[in-house]
């Protein structure tokens, strides 16, 4: 008892044990290159296919914004997870993160998705809001105005007869713009997306 | 500066206590804060201590999304707090809902609605050294030369 108090005592009473009890820390952990931070940009010029948008998971993450000539996608931290799935999305490699794209490259893997619009007759008032603001309506159909009543078969949905009827869903985008517009949450988009993987180039 | 205001300062800059409230996370944030305390980024080794005791606090970490059952809650935390005092939004939720803001989700963010919020820490979930970092610079902002501020 004796012994291993004033072990103690004598280990404690060395100045490198006092410095370092006292003073020294760890190195501060850095962040490693590998790390899926905040998706940046490439420097690839963006399409404004959207596909982005639509994969992300998360309300107001990101948006696909014109600047001066361009589209650029603006991710804004507070609401993006940091998942990369808009990384992998991207069909022209404007975002990169960590090594999301690298290993993309190397195991040849990215999504196919298909998207299915249901209409709740009970809810949809057949106001047309979510035809007029589609953004593949406008273009197929510059001319379809309020109330979404037209002539052209090749809009996506439009009231058709009385009823808001979806005529070219293999058109959708899935960018959900009609969801948002509609007052009664009647219209629906479903995300069908699958990850695959071809045998093909790469490594 | 006066000596015990000096005196204050040093003391205070070598023992922030810290306590936390999950509002409504998934628990992710939580598990970054508690990572904090293990060895590999040992946050006592800065003067940092977890207590859970709002009394004790001068930081609070909210995580979190605003649940209902919290209205009335959280504010008497903070209320709790004694002066000088810091709260500091840890994570998406609180700052702006994350995946849970959604059209009939019961959640009421930003937290910064209901108490003072001083930062924010983004992500889902933030990393360990963004938090840690978080709480070492806000600090020395808020608790430094407080009283002669005050007056
Ligand atoms: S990383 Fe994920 S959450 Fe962030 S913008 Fe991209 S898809 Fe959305
Ligand atoms: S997926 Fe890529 S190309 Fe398409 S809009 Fe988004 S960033 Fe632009
Ligand atoms: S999600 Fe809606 S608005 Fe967007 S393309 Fe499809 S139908 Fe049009
Ligand atoms: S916006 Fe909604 S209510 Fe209006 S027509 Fe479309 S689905 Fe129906």
């Amino acid at each position: 008892m004796a012994t291993s108090l004033s072990y103690y005592l004598r280990e404690m009473a060395r100045g490198e044990w006092l410095r370092n009890f006292l003073f020294v820390k760890t190195a501060p952990y850095e962040t490693p290159p590998h790390f899926r931070d905040y998706p940046r940009l490439t420097g690839k010029e963006c399409t404004h296919c959207l596909a982005c948008m639509m994969i992300c998971p998360t309300p107001g993450a990101i948006e696909v914004l014109k600047e001066d000539e361009g589209w650029n996608p603006v991710i804004y931290p507070g609401h993006c997870i940091r998942c990369g799935l808009c990384v992998e999305a991207c069909p022209e490699g404007v975002l990169m993160s960590g090594r999301i794209l690298e290993s993309q490259f190397f195991e040849n893997t990215g999504y196919t998705w298909t998207f299915h619009l249901t209409v709740d007759s009970t809810l949809c008032m057949r106001c047309g809001n979510c035809s007029v603001a589609c953004p593949v309506n406008k273009e197929e159909d510059p001319q379809l105005a309020a109330t979404g009543t037209g002539e052209n078969d090749e809009v996506i949905m439009r009231v058709k007869g009385g009823e808001l009827r979806i005529l070219h869903e293999e058109k959708c985008t899935g960018c959900k713009t009609c969801e948002e517009a509609c007052p009664n949450s009647a219209i629906r988009v479903a995300r069908v997306i699958e990850a695959i993987h071809t045998a093909e180039e790469g490594g | 500066m006066s000596f015990l205001q000096s005196i204050k300062n040093t003391v205070r800059s070598k023992s922030i206590h810290v306590s936390y409230v999950n509002v409504g996370s998934c628990n992710g944030c939580d598990i970054e804060v508690l990572a904090m305390l293990a060895p590999r980024y040992d946050i006592e080794q800065y003067g940092i201590y977890v207590h859970n005791n709002p009394r004790e606090a001068d930081v609070l970490l909210v995580t979190g999304a605003f649940t209902p059952q919290w209205e009335d809650k959280l504010k008497s935390i903070w209320d709790k707090i004694p002066e000088p005092k810091v709260a500091i939004a840890i994570g998406n939720c609180p700052i702006s809902g994350c995946v849970f803001n959604r059209r009939g989700a019961y959640v009421d963010p930003p937290v910064a609605k209901h108490i003072p919020i001083a930062a924010e820490v983004p992500g889902c979930p933030p990393r360990p050294t963004e938090i840690l970092n978080a709480v070492l610079s806000l600090a020395p902002l808020v608790f430094k030369d407080y009283e002669e501020k005050q007056s």
